[in-house]
């Protein structure tokens, strides 16, 4: 196993910035996503890595090598893809056994190097299969076995698990897991789906429009957001962002909506606004962050309820303030009518501030 | 559920004593002739395609049962065909015992294999440098069609002057640059004449064989590309494990279209040698057709035609095969 480093990748296509000065280290045997919308960089930015796509500029060290310029098969790389791309006319065991034949290994040691892997991925009894005859799950696995007979540095994984069916993808979500753990590997997996990123990911990188947003752990990104993109990008449903219009008012902070309505921040969030470029700001809050009140309470903000969405464990509410969609969770026994009058209150410890202009998250320091 | 169901049929019951009684009485005995209930179902689709039925029929179905008949018949030329007389299998003994019969299926034979197979192999290659990506390969792929499209009448005479001992352009060139001290004699000549054949009907359809492969050649999944890549395959290694093996399917269907086109073939013989000199470039078609239209032996241009008939089936039947067989050969290596 080896570290990863990126240190400033461009890529370009004519005058198509596909990843924009890329920087980012991946420890040795940690999980690292990239993740974002498509044409976010971030397929491109493994291909880049995999040396399938060579580099405009930067640098990619593996282990402690700069693979710049090597080919593929140089860089002690392995590479899960989206489809398995599993060679069909090959039964399960030469699959296995094809990247180790590619690098002239010794017939006996192919074949203990196979049953090993097969043992690993429980699918000894596939051995002679061909791939059409397995299911998706069984492919996907196949797939991994292949990487994993390798022994790379390096595990490098193209969205391998949106091919699947919902209920399998959660299944192999865990094993994927488990394979990290048990193998100590190095992965960089791209994924769009954030929910992918974030229950396996050490570190997730968050990539937009061939920038990277921002890289931290699940657990950071999802509490504290670098920008608007990342706020709206993590977390299901949405963070519902709110445009607002930051003023004083008997020595406190407000913001203020073109509906009328204004909120009283806390000391800490006024500090956060009075950082703002303008008066423009954005309010962040979470669908669990928000209180919804059926009768008014003071320091809640009147609304209607647009939509309600039950899902058994909770019932998402959605309302409109200052033109944004909203998203609140509320308990299943609260009874919401569409059009019912509602009052919702926010958490200011759990609010999020961005700026307006520049969309970059507020902070008090 | 069984309620809904019951209520389910009923409403069929009702809606049948509407429809007919023979409809309605057949509805009382389920389970009957499922295959004649099928047809009856779709008896106005069976009326749709009876015409079309008919015309094959006339145009397809009798000639063949009269060829077949004519074989078994002495039909002296000069007569008419009323006046044939039934010699039974008279015909074919005197086609397998002929001379000529052995020398035209040599000739047909490496005709047809060589054709193919060169055919094949050099609209293949053609077909992968055209898949890179260069400069002006819109226009070489376009000018490489050309001998495709262009009448085969047409390029038979371009290729006679082109050969021709007096003033053909490759005889000019040979003695131009001091190669040969006359102009050979390409096709005036037994032992050259085929040779010179089977390279203009190569020159004429290697490109159906180059854009079957190039359609082929787009369907090779990228991605498998990519792994074979990481997976440490050089250029050559890639193609016989993955392009290759995608295109067995396409391959094989391409070499047996150009198998049954060659063993066909008439144009280019019969315009560029008629079949000549002594019967050197005469194959199964071209001598079928002279038995029959030039020395008017129908029975023995009918017992050829059957001969020929059950070979192309014989073909067709792997044709049909390898078509049908693409998704249960794909895996088997």
């Amino acid at each position: 196993m080896a570290h990863v480093v990126l240190k400033d990748l461009v890529k370009t296509y004519g005058g198509f910035k596909a990843v924009n000065d890329v920087s980012l280290t991946v420890n040795d045997g940690e999980f690292v996503a990239l993740v974002g919308p498509s044409g976010c960089g971030k397929t491109t930015t493994l291909n880049l890595v995999a040396g399938l796509v060579p580099i405009t500029s930067g640098d990619i060290v593996i282990g402690d090598r700069v693979v710049n310029d090597l080919d593929p098969k140089d860089r002690d790389i392995a590479m899960v893809f989206q489809n398995y791309a599993l060679y069909p006319q090959k039964s399960v065991y030469k699959n296995l056994a094809f990247p180790l034949q590619m690098r002239k290994l010794p017939r006996d040691e192919i074949d203990k190097k196979v049953k090993e892997a097969a043992r690993v991925l429980d699918m000894t009894h596939l051995l002679e299969r061909k791939p059409r005859e397995l299911s998706g799950g069984q492919q996907q696995r196949v797939a991994l076995g292949r990487a994993l007979v390798r022994d790379p540095a390096v595990f490098l994984m193209d969205e391998p698990l949106s091919n699947l069916d919902a209920k399998l993808r959660v299944q192999m979500r865990s094993e994927l897991k488990r394979f990290h753990q048990d193998l100590k590997a190095t992965i960089i997996y791209v994924t769009h789906d954030q929910l992918e990123a974030v229950t396996m990911a050490d570190r997730m990188a968050v990539m937009n429009g061939g920038y990277l947003q921002q890289y931290d752990s699940p657990a950071q990104v999802f509490a504290h957001p670098v920008n608007m993109f990342v706020a709206s990008f993590i977390g299901s449903p949405a963070m519902s962002l709110i445009p607002l219009e930051a003023s004083a008012a008997n020595g406190d902070t407000v913001l203020t909506s073109a509906e009328g309505w204004s909120l009283k921040l806390s000391r800490l969030n006024a500090r956060k606004v009075q950082r703002a470029t303008t008066k423009k700001v954005v309010l962040g809050a979470r669908h669990s962050t928000i209180k919804l009140h059926k009768s008014e309470v003071s320091s809640a903000i009147p609304a209607k309820a647009f939509t309600v969405e039950p899902t058994g464990d909770v019932t998402f509410v959605q309302a409109f303030l200052s033109g944004a969609i909203v998203n609140i969770s509320v308990s299943p026994n609260i009874a919401v009518a569409p059009d019912e009058q509602i009052w919702l209150e926010f958490d200011q410890e759990r609010m999020h501030l961005f700026d307006g202009e520049t969309e970059m998250a507020l902070k008090a320091d | 559920m069984a309620p809904p169901v019951r209520s389910d049929e009923q409403g069929h019951a009702t809606v049948t004593i509407v429809t007919g009684k023979a409809e309605a009485r057949r509805r009382l005995q389920p389970g009957r002739s499922g295959t004649l209930r099928k047809i009856w179902e779709h008896r106005a689709d069976y009326a749709y395609v009876l015409p079309a039925i008919a015309v094959m029929l006339m145009v397809i179905a009798y000639p063949i049962y009269y060829t077949i008949e004519l074989s078994f018949f002495k039909t002296p030329p000069g007569l008419q065909l009323r006046d044939k007389t039934f010699i039974g299998f008279d015909n074919y003994t005197a086609i397998l015992t002929s001379q000529v019969f052995w020398k035209v299926t040599w000739n047909t034979l490496i005709w047809t294999l060589g054709s193919t197979f060169i055919s094949f192999v050099l609209g293949f290659a053609t077909a992968l440098a055209l898949h890179r990506d260069f400069i002006g390969r819109g226009v070489l792929r376009a000018i490489l069609i050309i001998p495709w499209v262009i009448s085969a009448v047409a390029a038979s005479y371009i290729w006679k002057w082109i050969y021709h001992s007096d003033f053909g352009i490759i005889g000019a060139v040979l003695v131009g640059l001091g190669l040969a001290d006359r102009p050979p004699n390409f096709i005036d000549n037994v032992s050259t004449v085929l040779p010179s054949l089977i390279v203009v009907n190569i020159w004429r359809e290697f490109p159906f064989a180059m854009i079957m492969m190039m359609a082929g050649l787009q369907t090779v999944p990228d991605q498998l590309l990519r792994a074979a890549k990481v997976d440490g395959a050089s250029a050559w290694q890639r193609f016989w494990h993955v392009t290759f093996p995608h295109l067995r399917n396409v391959s094989v269907v391409t070499m047996l279209l150009l198998a049954v086109a060659n063993f066909n073939s008439f144009i280019i013989p019969w315009i560029m040698t008629g079949g000549g000199p002594s019967n050197a470039s005469h194959i199964w078609i071209t001598h079928i057709y002279e038995l029959a239209f030039g020395r008017q032996r129908w029975g023995v241009a009918s017992a050829y035609s059957v001969l020929l008939f059950l070979i192309l089936m014989t073909l067709g039947y792997f044709y049909v095969r390898a078509l049908s067989g693409n998704e249960r050969n794909e895996g088997s290596a």
